[in-house]
């Protein structure tokens, strides 16, 4: 994660409390929920449901873009089971997440692992996958205080959200479009190089095929198995044939080459 | 929002109990199995591709399909420009709230000349 503001110190405070040091990382994605957030409470708000639903709904699903769906097919008087099977649709890429982070959670209790579970998100997934994949003492403990404390500015914010919601009349597509930023945020830190940028090409092209034939978001599972497993074995494929391919190429955002000169756990 | 939804609170409840389910289970059920035991390598190669393909394939969802249909549409010109933009402030920043926030406005005040 960049951060805006300059660092004064270079190296990290090692006496710096846990609490503060994990919210830190936190923060940028805590800024950042709060209009989405807020987004999100007054379209539920608008679909009828009330501010303590809305408040249980953003605590025990946490997922902007199944709260979003819900919304968005409540005002279409969609049927209950179809509403249920979308979500499970859409909520089924978390078993790709949570297989991926795995790694870095063995041994650790399934008390623990069921509250990870819980309070996992895309999001929050993004921060401790790459602090994980970075940084040597990010351990599941940190991780699950980052995720605590993006499901608390999750939660509040859709609160608020239910409770300005009637004074507000808004653009639904407007308002949606700040899940899409979300996405397409995600996918310019996930570009690591050029290789990646065809599997987002290939992705995208077959999801576009997979939803006109499924009909649903069913599609998007589908293409996303097809599109990683091509990329998998392309990488795989390349690296045996043409290890200096320049598919293989590093990229470097100008952003990412200002936040190695600070410490190395924070860069890109 | 004209359309008001007819469901009273206890559907909605209902709603979130089952959501929660399909929501939890996905997450919980791999990281129960795949911190017990290993994980092949070629698996974890594999998971490394799912996020780009995932998030490239909500964009889609969300910029080229139509959500009644299903079928691709290419009107939505405000969002196209706006997801440009947005890419390029998450390029060259790498912050995620200005991403956001740039695209909303630039959505907004797209719509607004556009369509």
């Amino acid at each position: 994660m960049n951060k805006r503001r300059p660092n004064p110190k270079q190296v990290p405070d090692p006496n710096e409390p846990l609490w503060r040091s994990t919210l830190r990382v936190a923060m940028p994605l805590n800024l950042s929920y709060i209009p989405i957030g807020l987004a999100c409470g007054i379209l539920l708000h608008a679909a009828g449901f009330n501010t303590l639903l809305t408040g249980l709904v953003s605590i025990l699903i946490f997922s902007g873009g199944a709260q979003f769906l819900i919304a968005t097919m409540l005002t279409i008087n969609s049927p209950l089971l179809s509403i249920v099977l979308m979500l499970f649709f859409l909520e089924l890429r978390y078993a790709l997440l949570s297989s991926s982070l795995s790694p870095y959670l063995k041994g650790q209790s399934n008390r623990f692992l069921f509250a990870f579970a819980i309070s996992l998100n895309d999001e929050n997934y993004a921060i401790n996958y790459l602090k994980f994949a970075t940084d040597k003492k990010w351990t599941g403990k940190e991780a699950l205080m980052v995720e605590h404390y993006s499901l608390l500015f999750w939660a509040v914010s859709n609160i608020i959200g239910s409770l300005i919601g009637s004074a507000l009349k808004i653009d639904l597509g407007v308002v949606n479009f700040a899940l899409t930023a979300l996405f397409l945020y995600m996918i310019v830190m996930q570009i690591k190089n050029r290789l990646t940028i065809v599997i987002c090409l290939i992705s995208g092209v077959l999801a576009a095929l997979c939803m006109m034939l499924t009909k649903s978001t069913l599609g998007l599972v589908i293409s996303t198995i097809i599109a990683s497993l091509i990329g998998f074995f392309l990488e795989t494929t390349l690296r045996k044939r043409l290890p200096d391919s320049h598919w293989l190429w590093k990229l470097r955002s100008p952003g990412s080459k200002k936040s190695t000169v600070e410490s190395e756990s924070d860069a890109d | 929002m004209n359309a008001v939804n007819t469901w009273n609170s206890t559907q909605h409840f209902w709603l979130i109990i089952l959501g929660f389910c399909v929501a939890f289970v996905p997450r919980f059920i791999p990281l129960m199995l795949f911190t017990k035991r290993a994980i092949p390598e070629w698996f974890n190669e594999w998971m490394k591709f799912v996020p780009v393909s995932l998030f490239t394939a909500l964009v889609v969802k969300d910029v080229f399909i139509d959500s009644a249909s299903y079928q691709i549409i290419f009107n939505h010109f405000s969002e196209m420009i706006a997801a440009v933009i947005v890419v390029i402030i998450a390029y060259r920043t790498r912050s995620m709230a200005i991403s956001v926030i740039v695209g909303l406005i630039a959505v907004f005040l797209l719509s607004m000349f556009i369509a």
